[in-house]
């Protein structure tokens, strides 16, 4: 029983520690609040709609955003794997755009589309392209040669080529790329919250910390962490599952 | 070292050595329901070149790894020179035979034998002296500042037997240090090893699979045999080699004492009982 | 690195001067409003500008040292910290699945609570920044010890090498590949969070400076910013990329 409990007993200790300091030392303090009163705070956002509003606007907006630079950096990745030229000729133009912290276009995304879920979409979808146009690439060029040689003496025209045996041949790395993505998507949805767009998790978070309300604020943040990790492991398992039906060992 | 000089001087003189380098008494080793060794007694003198032949899995290693400390026997007494062996010790060197993994891939080969003076606390300004001469004695030196994965199969595994002597062991463990090696580059280190061992009047404990590596090297061969059952391994039979030193590759090979042992020990490889 | 053929290096330079040749069209013809799209020579003249005799450059230094100091500071603990961790099998069954939960959590996240704690400061920032970045180091220095070979651990105990030792000689080294990776995503965080974290609270630096061009409709200003946080991304991960080429040599055959 013991050793069950042993992973979650650093957590409790420290939750038990924080709700004793801020229930004496932090009484009146604008930055700590006792974890009990999060838990209260978090079962009202629960009540009102509130954290279903929010929660959904942010992983709306990652999903989209996601959808949208998977599609365009594995299409891309997909391309730049299969012809050498195109790889060689893009390579320069890849590492100018590349280094831009997605963050940095937060602005102008927030210029070109005002506040809402396009300035979102369009940031998470830039950070999304670059891990999987590279990891796509990366997949394509090691699909095993033999398979290339086969398609060669089958005589397949580059579309069959394409469609029937490098897609198949790369797609466990597609989903891991994707579980990948789903991480980033989530980190820089959240980010551009934070930073400037009124909607979602991220100003939630904000509003409750400038109104000046630390057990709200703490209720978020927990809810931020949980809803995170939650999503990973769902794309962890989906990963997963789609590499046993593609006749993958475990990874 | 003195021990060195000693035992130099005794073989010479001809003289038996006082204590035994290594003393199994009614060894026993039993890794929970199954017993891995079954008693076995054995004397190993200082000075002797002992080889430890078997099929696979019947404890050859186990019989080592418990020589060199690794593992604590069951049951009975296991003794170097008199005391019994609670651990690893200094003055026991053990040879890998996955050397790849033996060997810090991050060092270079100065480096590699570095590890075993700094692990001694040698003071810093004796180390490049006792390095270079190491090195040069498995003639590593022109490969002094490389890394393990720029070297081959048998010159890594000589940089383990290079990091070995740096320990100045008296007992050498070798656990089939030449199985992963191509015959040429085997043949070469069976000879470079015989000369160091002869140089230093080392006690070699010497695990192989391989007969005629055995004879070759080995003062005796001890030949363990696996049982089915509860008692996997046990002593079947022990030889002495009486073969006169140095020996050569071509003409010890076809030595009628070596054919003669060769014939005997076959049955006990891969054949099991008698 | 791809050993550059000739060819190929004059047809990327072609690209890319071809997608500049696009955007002097489109920002000409004026297709796309000024107010977000400057021409190519307006946003490089805000850029020189800007650095030469503009505050630029000061912008720039200050986004690069909080950065910098940040991404030491992380390291460092979280090498330090995961030394520890990671060297005690009893520390990591502890607290190993604590560190799982923790890690999917955004460093912006913390930036509202060390608001809270902190205040709007140059040293809020910092504290987010060295905690956020932390992470990356923290798991990778406790992945690497933690799996240090067997036979390496065995080689240690024939040559009776003692704990200290044996962490500075083989459980460190080991380790070096994952923390070196660990690092460099490190940097990657550490300069997100401080252009995040300049936005907030308003501190001197890249990120507020591309703020407030957006908010006063600069775009070329805005432009110049992006230029410049994007050169101090790929400078940082082409030093540290080079660094850790050094630094792992002993890898390649």
């Amino acid at each position: 029983m013991t050793r069950a409990l042993r992973p979650v007993a650093v957590p409790l200790l420290l939750l038990a520690g924080l709700e004793a300091f801020a229930r004496t030392v932090g009484r009146n303090s604008d930055a700590v609040a006792p974890p009990s009163a999060a838990l209260l705070a978090l079962a009202r956002a629960f009540g009102d709609g509130s954290l279903w509003q929010a929660t959904g606007f942010t992983l709306g907006a990652a999903a989209l955003g996601l959808g949208l630079g998977s599609a365009i950096g594995a299409s891309l990745g997909l391309l730049l794997g299969l012809s050498r030229r195109a790889a060689a000729t893009s390579f320069l133009s890849i590492e100018v755009l590349r280094p831009i912290p997605s963050v940095a276009l937060i602005p102008l995304a927030m210029l070109v589309f005002g506040f809402g879920a396009a300035m979102e979409v369009s940031v998470v979808a830039f950070a999304t392209v670059w891990p999987m146009l590279i990891l796509m690439q990366a997949a394509v060029r090691q699909v095993e040669p033999c398979l290339l040689e086969v398609s060669a003496a089958l005589q397949l025209s580059p579309w069959d080529r394409a469609v029937k045996i490098i897609v198949p041949a790369v797609l466990p790395r597609l989903f891991v790329a994707l579980r990948l993505g789903v991480a980033v998507a989530l980190v820089v949805s959240v980010t551009v919250e934070i930073a400037a767009n009124p909607n979602g998790m991220g100003y939630a978070l904000m509003i409750a910390q400038q109104s000046l309300d630390p057990a709200l604020m703490l209720a978020w943040l927990f809810w931020i962490g949980a809803v995170g990790y939650a999503i990973n492991e769902a794309a962890l398992f989906a990963q997963r599952a789609m590499a046993r039906r593609m006749g993958e060992v475990a990874e | 070292m003195s021990t060195v000089a000693t035992l130099t001087a005794e073989r010479a003189a001809g003289t038996p050595a006082r204590e035994d380098a290594l003393v199994f008494d009614r060894t026993s080793i039993r890794f929970g329901a199954c017993e891995v060794l079954s008693p076995t007694s054995l004397s190993v003198a200082r000075g002797e070149f002992v080889c430890i032949i078997g099929p696979s899995g019947c404890g050859k290693t186990t019989l080592l790894r418990a020589a060199a400390g690794f593992i604590v026997p069951s049951g009975g007494a296991l003794t170097r020179r008199g005391l019994a062996v609670t651990g690893p010790s200094r003055d026991v060197a053990f040879v890998f035979q996955d050397y790849g993994r033996a060997l810090l891939p991050w060092r270079t080969v100065r480096g590699n034998v570095s590890l075993a003076l700094e692990a001694a606390h040698v003071p810093e300004a004796e180390r490049p002296a006792r390095i270079e001469r190491v090195l040069g004695t498995v003639g590593l030196l022109s490969h002094a500042d490389k890394f393990p994965a720029q070297l081959s199969g048998g010159m890594q595994q000589r940089v383990q037997i290079a990091r070995c002597l740096a320990q100045e062991p008296e007992l050498l463990m070798m656990d089939e240090p030449f199985g992963a090696l191509d015959a040429m580059t085997r043949q070469d280190l069976q000879d470079e090893l015989a000369r160091l061992v002869r140089e230093r009047g080392l006690t070699v404990l010497f695990v192989t699979h391989d007969l005629e590596e055995a004879i070759y090297l080995g003062d005796r061969v001890i030949a363990l045999r696996a049982n089915p059952g509860p008692q996997r391994a046990s002593l079947a039979k022990v030889i002495d080699v009486e073969i006169p030193r140095p020996r050569n590759q071509l003409s010890t090979r076809e030595h009628p004492q070596f054919l003669h042992l060769r014939r005997e020990l076959y049955g006990f490889l891969g054949h099991g009982h008698d | 690195m791809r050993r550059l053929d000739p060819r190929a290096l004059v047809a990327s330079v072609l690209l890319l001067l071809g997608f500049v040749a696009l955007w002097w069209v489109v920002s000409h013809a004026g297709w796309l409003s000024r107010a977000f799209m400057p021409t190519p020579e307006s946003a490089f003249a805000a850029l020189v500008q800007g650095m030469i005799s503009g505050p630029l450059a000061g912008y720039t230094v200050a986004t690069i040292g909080r950065m910098v100091v940040g991404w030491l500071l992380a390291s460092l603990l979280g090498i330090a910290l995961g030394t520890l961790i990671g060297n005690s099998p009893a520390a990591r069954t502890w607290l190993q699945s604590t560190l799982e939960l923790l890690r999917p959590l955004p460093a912006s996240a913390l930036v509202p609570v060390a608001i809270a704690v902190f205040g709007l400061s140059s040293s809020m920032v910092l504290f987010v920044v060295a905690f956020g970045a932390m992470w990356p180091v923290l798991l990778a220095t406790i992945h690497g010890l933690a799996s240090v070979p067997r036979r390496l651990e065995e080689v240690a105990r024939a040559l009776q090498l003692g704990r200290l030792a044996f962490v500075w000689k083989i459980g460190l080294p080991n380790a070096m590949p994952d923390i070196l990776a660990g690092m460099r995503l490190s940097m990657t965080v550490s300069l997100i969070v401080s252009i995040v974290g300049e936005m907030i609270a308003s501190q001197q630096g890249l990120g507020q400076t591309i703020l407030l061009a957006a908010r006063t409709f600069q775009s070329s200003e805005l432009f110049a910013g992006i230029v410049l946080l994007g050169a101090i991304g790929f400078a940082s991960n082409s030093l540290l990329a080079i660094a850790e080429a050094r630094l792992l040599r002993w890898q390649r055959a």
